[in-house]
């Protein structure tokens, strides 16, 4: 379920209905991900947003979230989650240095003549 | 050392007052990032990362100045994203003026030309445009991902200068970093005429594209080692030279994480203005809820082992500074002697 490779992009992960650890497991993974998510509620209605904190040091612990459409401020009691899907793109994936060497290099190479 | 004596004063005695009521822990600087929008994606730099509907999102000034009012630090330093990209940024730099905060507006230039021309902001002795330079123009060129950014920073700076704002510079090292260029670039800003410059290693961003070239604290010894051992007279540094003698191996400080807290829009950030564990609804709760014992370098905390940046020592440097009188003679020596 949970992917092994802890640098590999979540990026579309769907790790299904979680509870207990694998829940607290997943909900760290999306306060990680630099991208929106699908917050699945145990009654089925879905929220859209960008996870932007979890605190698990209080009574009742709870996520927050800001929505995608219309920007509320949600704050989500763990006990209300059912699943979290990476839906969003993963905004810190990718290799902008590298892309950005390889257009340096691309720009001070003169391109081979003849062709 | 060329932080004017108004602002010492005031840090002084702010620090005094602290160690008076027995505040073990106090907040220096006031990281308030109103936005998190950028015109650059700097390879070093995790601050940017997030979906639009975020970056498309800011602080109100109101929110800002609450959050400056509840942390009650003497410097409030506005990075971000781009400060100059916020659109209220002209008021709220008047509101903190007149607060007598001592404000950083922390900058790429690239628009500083433009909004100094349209009025945006007058010049005071409480307000510094702090403009990122990484180097000489092909090394900041190369560190910010853009051609011609230097040159419209160097524009922006003299566009500034002239019209009598204050100037320093913020320059963050990275591995392979050149202690002789380096040099050559503080000659460069001394002519340039800025107030002073801001040294700093960078921080391993887990969000940076670029992880391949953050330093390690011994390479940072040596690297700050050559570059500052021999100083020129005419180099000032707008820092504490005890944290640049740290930088240069000469102390074994310990982090300040809550020495500059930083605000956002997701709130009091957790524990640092580099690490993001998590948010805190008020100052307060920041800092009686924070397990700031997880943090700092002795901590064992893998995040924190090779970390020596200004936001976590320069605090400790300052505090330092007021909490012997070794400490305090010797950066008055430095200051006086421009010593490192």
């Amino acid at each position: 379920m949970i992917p092994a490779d802890a640098e590999r992009s979540l990026e579309g992960w769907d790790p299904g209905a979680v509870d207990g650890p694998d829940l607290a497991y997943v909900i760290e993974r999306a306060f990680d991900y630099r991208g929106d998510v699908t917050l699945v509620q145990r009654d089925g209605r879905e929220i859209v947003g960008y996870l932007f904190n979890r605190n698990t040091d209080v009574r009742d612990p709870f996520v927050q979230v800001f929505e995608r459409d219309g920007g509320a401020l949600l704050t989500i009691p763990y006990a209300r989650i059912a699943s979290i899907r990476f839906t969003g793109r993963d905004t810190a994936a990718g290799n902008s240095y590298a892309a950005w060497l390889r257009s340096r290099e691309a720009r001070a190479t003169p391109p081979a003549s003849g062709v | 050392m060329s932080v004017p004596v108004s602002q010492m004063w005031t840090v002084a005695t702010y620090v005094l007052r602290q160690k008076l009521q027995g505040r073990r822990r106090y907040p220096l600087v006031l990281m308030l990032e109103p936005l998190f929008r950028c015109n650059l994606a700097c390879a070093g730099c995790g601050k940017i990362q997030y979906p639009a509907h975020i970056l498309k999102k800011h602080l109100s000034v109101e929110q800002c100045l609450a959050a400056v009012e509840e942390c009650g630090a003497p410097m409030v330093s506005i990075p971000g994203g781009e400060p100059l990209m916020y659109p209220d940024i002209g008021r709220l730099v008047k509101e903190l003026v007149a607060r007598r905060k001592y404000v950083y507006l922390c900058t790429n230039a690239i628009l500083l030309k433009e909004k100094l021309e349209a009025g945006l902001f007058a010049p005071s002795k409480y307000l510094s445009f702090s403009v990122h330079m990484d180097g000489l123009q092909p090394e900041h060129d190369e560190a910010v991902c853009r051609d011609g950014v230097f040159d419209a920073a160097v524009e922006g700076i003299r566009e500034a200068l002239r019209r009598g704002f204050r100037v320093t510079t913020n320059t963050t090292l990275f591995d392979g970093a050149s202690p002789m260029r380096m040099q050559m670039f503080f000659d460069e800003m001394m002519d340039l005429g800025v107030e002073g410059m801001m040294l700093s290693p960078g921080y391993s961003y887990s969000k940076a594209p670029d992880q391949e070239h953050f330093l390690r604290r011994q390479k940072t010894n040596e690297l700050f080692s050559k570059m500052l051992s021999n100083p020129k007279r005419r180099w000032k540094f707008n820092q504490s030279p005890l944290f640049l003698q740290f930088l240069m191996g000469k102390h074994d400080f310990e982090c300040t994480p809550w020495g500059n807290p930083t605000y956002n829009l997701f709130g009091w950030q957790r524990p640092c203005y580099l690490l993001q564990e998590g948010y805190a609804a008020s100052f307060r709760e920041l800092m009686e809820t924070t397990r700031w014992e997880h943090y700092g370098h002795k901590s064992g905390n893998e995040k924190c082992k090779d970390c020596m940046v200004h936001c976590g020592y320069e605090p400790t440097a300052v505090n330092h500074a007021f909490s012997s009188w070794k400490g305090l003679k010797a950066t008055v020596a430095a200051t006086v002697t421009g010593k490192l």
